[in-house]
């Protein structure tokens, strides 16, 4: 038997890219030889490296190898989780399959594909298919839809860590396991970049026993350049979104120096202010500056896209719509605007510039407050150490389920039994019972009552044939339309009145506009005219007063591993090592916040009490992240209010959290080792938090994803107004009357998993219960608190009798009747 | 179920309010209410989304009771009494009404009440379509324009209150909104969302909870 070496595709290969002077890097080279020898598996690889020629020429080279064991139609299916990245993928594997002379055809379809190129796909699919886990299932939900995988070799999954993790990954788990049992030899690959659980990774991605897998690391590392770009002076008292006409400034040179720049904001509201900020200071870059982010029309993202691949442009404001994928090549710089939150994610960001193997990536880190600068010292240690967080993948997903479920009845129609054998194999639904497999065959098809059938509720039927099958067309156009987890607020389509489309915009902040008021999206002044069948027509306007539209989401907390670098900070912040310019820079806050009250050491948990005309504040700074402190806050006005009730409102960011209450605080040395101990910690949790609340919020996407909201349609005039109703409404209607829905524990478990993340907050508290507590009283806000008091998200938490509680808010604001 | 009321002068006649989303009016005798949205969770069951039939039920059980409590000759309901098609829910409404033969049913047509005239008469329900008007107090479904000589009893918009308070505190409940010239009735049905914006001009808002009405 002759080596793979010197097979005849390798060597076809090989001469390939020797004609282009290039080598294959050695992670390529071992995953085509593991791919020969039947292997799946996963790909560690740095952007930059070529990871998706090492699983793509793996599939072709295998062909060459044996091309007789092909047939006509799909070979190779290639989810990735962006549509921005598979046209230009689609390119490149084109490119490349012609200049090696075969003749398949590389297509993308996708949410933006046109019908038309969908009906011939649906005669003819392509040899590769470049799509998204979303679309998968929407093919999944045609008729006789399994012939179009029976030929099938491989599916790869590309940057699977941004899909592990979240719902995506969970739908992405299905589409495996179904293509896997319509083509037994099938073999998978996964592409990510390093994350903390890469073993983990493999194994909720393939996990059949009867599967060879294995792990292909590259050895190549990319080079990260972290520049933090300071303000001229300090602001002892740091201000969110306060910086920005002071670094515009500063960010221009740095544009002109180099020949594209990617500038990544948080939130789309952000990319709007800092694209307005940024032509204010240089009208020249005026045509060559663009804005890209997800409520962007789709014509205008692929026309920036096109023009940055082209090098016409040099910046774009970006979000996190343009965190991945496709190798912009002119890209050599980037700049992340705000906190980056996470390691993982500011890596990623730097990793878009300098996208040539060996070229060294540049980022530039710009505060919005001077606090900030303190992430980007933690961020460079981080980067130094290598340490990079975990991506946990979701598990018992029943509204995932409930949708798949359904999918598949629009579909073909399913069998019970081989259905749940399905499902036991996939990661997510392992340790699914077939109770709650049964609750869920009895959800959809009675509506999941226990006790009776609703006579009206015929969504999925048992049909003659044993299958399970949905027959009416409207419900099936229902549920296609509402395929997939990624739940948006209600959107509008912005159009001009003249004709021409701009961008999607929530529905809930154009409720707040009046006609004749004036908005910025896409980097434009708009003036709004009407609001008429799902669109806002709008005109141009030259008001200098208009609104940046603030996009619900985005608040991404910090990771638990930043925040341990950022103690680690903080320790030694007033004597900062030689090299570490941003702890030196902010020299005056700290000795502000030194003096005024203190900052708290590696063992150390700060208190701080403050009297304003507002009330009364109680700040505390666990540095653990924005949701672990929504619940602490929480906790802790639970135990103060047993001491004396009292109405709290809880502010939070990822330091720390506040208290306010108009009425003296009840804390002092004496019980706040009780107010912050570790003993019945959950028990106090789970009785702080309003957790029907929570779990309410929890439900929204929940609801969506398991077809109990119908979702407007944007653009359509249908916008099915009878079946309108919030999942809040549902939530309390189920609560009330079905309380052992799964779908409602489900949303409990999220809120325990997710937001109260219980490992986490045990960990905390044994760290608070270790640590010197310090009670500082304060006479005005600290340069730690002050960015928490101006945070705009508030929440109330009250253990108050609500008629009372009324009876005093009334005696504040309105005369008692 | 705890029914707490409270009375109220408008237009030189009295109302009282109740915090379980009718009003009773005593010198007429009448039990006045808006949106009971009767077949709604039907509805939706019908298109693949299940929502319990208790809603319905528990809707009706609230009503009896008040039927109970004020025993008035006649109920007035101001507009969409029934949801979108006859179903399920309707029949068990229609089983429902049998229990009160001596009691007037009236209704004003809303735009949710699109089921055939002839349903009306076999349930037994006087339509007026679109206001019926008793002395100086009119009853409409949607109230679009104010006239000064009569005073305007509607439903429609579901409405609702954010209260305020201090420290950026705020909760958010049902409520009757009443002006001048006109008292807007809360959303019978508990399977109705609330609408907190475009409450009228100069109005006082009387929200409710299980315990008690706030004048707000």
């Amino acid at each position: 038997m002759s080596t793979f070496k010197d097979s005849e595709g390798y060597k076809i290969i090989e001469n390939w890219m020797a004609k282009d002077g290039n080598e294959p890097f050695s992670f390529q080279y071992k995953t085509w030889q593991r791919y020969s020898n039947k292997y799946s598996g996963l790909v560690i690889a740095p952007t930059g490296f070529g990871k998706t020629f090492s699983v793509f020429l793996a599939v072709v080279i295998d062909y060459l190898n044996h091309p007789n064991q092909y047939k006509k139609g799909l070979k190779l299916v290639w989810v990735s989780p962006l549509r921005s990245l598979a046209k230009d993928l689609a390119k490149a594997m084109s490119e490349a399959v012609e200049s090696i002379g075969l003749d398949w055809t590389v297509e993308v379809r996708n949410g933006d594909t046109p019908q038309k190129d969908r009906r011939r796909q649906e005669r003819l699919m392509p040899d590769v298919l470049l799509t998204t886990p979303e679309t998968m299932h929407l093919l999944f939900s045609q008729k006789k839809n399994s012939r179009w995988f029976k030929s099938l070799k491989c599916v790869a999954v590309d940057e699977w860590h941004e899909l592990l993790g979240s719902k995506r990954g969970v739908l992405t788990e299905l589409v495996i396991a179904r293509l896997l049992a319509l083509s037994p030899n099938l073999r998978i690959w996964g592409i990510t970049a390093t994350i903390g659980n890469l073993e983990q990774a493999k194994t909720v991605l393939i996990p059949y026993p009867e599967i060879k897998t294995t792990t292909i690391r590259a050895k190549e590392k990319k080079k990260i350049d972290i520049i933090s770009i300071l303000p001229d002076e300090v602001e002892v008292l740091p201000w969110a979104g306060h910086l920005g006409k002071n670094m515009a400034s500063k960010i221009v040179p740095v544009i002109l120096e180099n020949s594209t720049t990617l500038i990544f904001t948080n939130t789309r509201n952000q990319s709007e202010l800092w694209y307005q900020i940024i032509l204010e200071e240089a009208p020249d870059l005026a045509g060559q500056i663009a804005i890209h982010h997800g409520s962007i029309d789709k014509v205008s993202r692929n026309w920036i896209e096109e023009n940055i691949s082209a090098g016409n442009l040099k910046a774009v404001v970006c979000t996190s719509s343009l965190d991945l994928g496709v190798d912009f090549k002119p890209v050599d710089c980037v700049i992340q605007i705000g906190s980056p939150k996470g390691i993982a994610r500011f890596m990623q960001r730097a990793g878009r510039s300098g996208h040539s193997p060996y070229e060294r990536s540049k980022i530039y880190f710009v505060p919005t407050h001077s606090l900030q600068l303190i992430e980007a010292s933690a961020i460079k240690e981080a980067v130094k150490t290598n340490e990079i967080e975990s991506r946990e993948p979701m598990v018992l997903t029943y509204d995932i389920l409930v949708q798949f479920l359904v999918t598949l009845a629009v579909g073909e129609g399913f069998n019970a039994e081989k259905t749940f054998s399905l499902l036991s194999k996939v990661h997510a639904f392992h340790y699914m019972t077939k109770a709650d497999f049964n609750w869920a065959i009895q959800f959809i098809t009675q509506g999941g009552n226990t006790l009776k059938a609703y006579e009206e509720f015929h969504k999925v039927i048992l049909d003659e044939d044993g299958l399970y099958k949905v027959k009416s067309r409207r419900i099936s156009m229902l549920h296609r339309m509402n395929i997939g987890v990624i739940v948006s607020d209600a959107m509008l389509m912005v159009k001009f009145i003249s004709g021409g489309y701009i961008g999607m915009i929530e529905e809930y902040f154009i409720s707040k506009l009046k006609p004749g008021m004036s908005f910025i999206l896409g980097g434009r002044v708009l003036e709004m005219i009407q609001v008429k069948d799902m669109s806002v027509l709008v005109k141009r306007s030259k008001s200098k007063n208009a609104i940046t539209p603030s996009w619900m989401g985005g608040r991404l907390p910090l990771t638990s591993y930043l925040s341990h670098f950022l103690r680690l900070k903080l320790n030694d912040a007033l004597k900062p090592g030689s090299r570490e310019k941003e702890l030196k820079f902010l020299h005056p806050l700290l000795s502000r916040q030194e003096t005024t009250s203190h900052i708290p050491k590696a063992d150390e948990f700060l208190v701080e009490l403050i009297e304003t005309k507002d009330g009364f504040h109680l700040f505390m700074y666990p540095f653990e992240g924005r949701l672990v402190h929504e619940v602490i806050a929480a906790l802790v006005a639970y135990r103060l209010g047993k001491i004396m009730p009292l109405t709290f409102t809880i502010a939070m960011n990822d330091y720390g959290f506040e208290l306010l209450s108009d009425q003296a605080i009840p804390l002092d040395e004496s019980n706040i080792k009780n107010i912050l101990s570790r003993e019945h910690l959950m028990e106090d949790v789970t009785a702080s938090i309003n957790a029907a609340e929570m779990a309410s919020r929890k439900f929204r996407d929940i609801a969506v994803i398991a077809g109990l909201v119908v979702q407007s349609q944007p653009g359509t005039r249908k916008n099915n107004k009878s079946l309108q109703s919030s999942s809040g409404l549902i939530f309390r209607v189920l609560d009330e009357n079905e309380p052992d829905n799964l779908l409602l524990k489900q949303a409990y478990t999220e809120v325990f998993n997710q937001q109260l993340e219980e490992v986490r907050m045990q960990a905390a508290f044994k760290r608070i219960e270790n640590s010197k507590i310090i009670i500082k009283r304060a006479k005005s806000f600290t340069p730690l608190s002050f960015p928490i008091k101006v945070d705009r998200l508030r929440s109330t938490i009250s253990n108050e009798d609500i008629g009372k509680r009324i009876a005093r808010i009334q005696q504040q604001v309105f005369k008692l009747d | 179920m705890h029914i707490v009321t409270k009375n109220i002068i408008c237009n030189q006649e009295t109302f009282t309010l109740t915090n379980q989303r009718a009003l009773y009016w005593e010198s007429e005798d009448a039990l006045v209410l808006s949106d009971l949205h009767v077949g709604k969770s039907a509805h939706f069951r019908k298109h693949g989304i299940p929502i319990p039939d208790n809603v319905l039920i528990k809707d009706l059980e609230r009503l009896k009771a008040l039927i109970a409590f004020f025993k008035p000759k006649t109920i007035l309901i101001v507009g969409d009494l029934f949801h979108a098609e006859f179903n399920t829910d309707v029949a068990h409404f229609k089983i429902w009404l049998q229990q009160f033969p001596n009691i007037n049913f009236e209704l004003i047509i809303g735009n949710h009440d699109r089921l055939s005239v002839a349903l009306y008469k076999d349930l037994n329900i006087t339509i007026h379509r679109p206001k019926k008007r008793i002395k100086k107090t009119s009853f409409v479904h949607d109230n679009v324009k104010s006239n000064e000589n009569e005073f305007i009893i509607s439903g429609h918009t579901h409405p609702g209150v954010i209260i305020k308070g201090k420290g950026k505190q705020f909760i958010k409940l049902p409520c009757y909104q009443v002006s001048s010239n006109q008292l807007i009735l809360p959303a019978f049905s508990l399977f109705t969302g609330l609408n907190t914006k475009n409450s009228p001009k100069e109005s006082v808002n009387y929200a409710f909870t299980s315990q008690g009405i706030y004048k707000i």
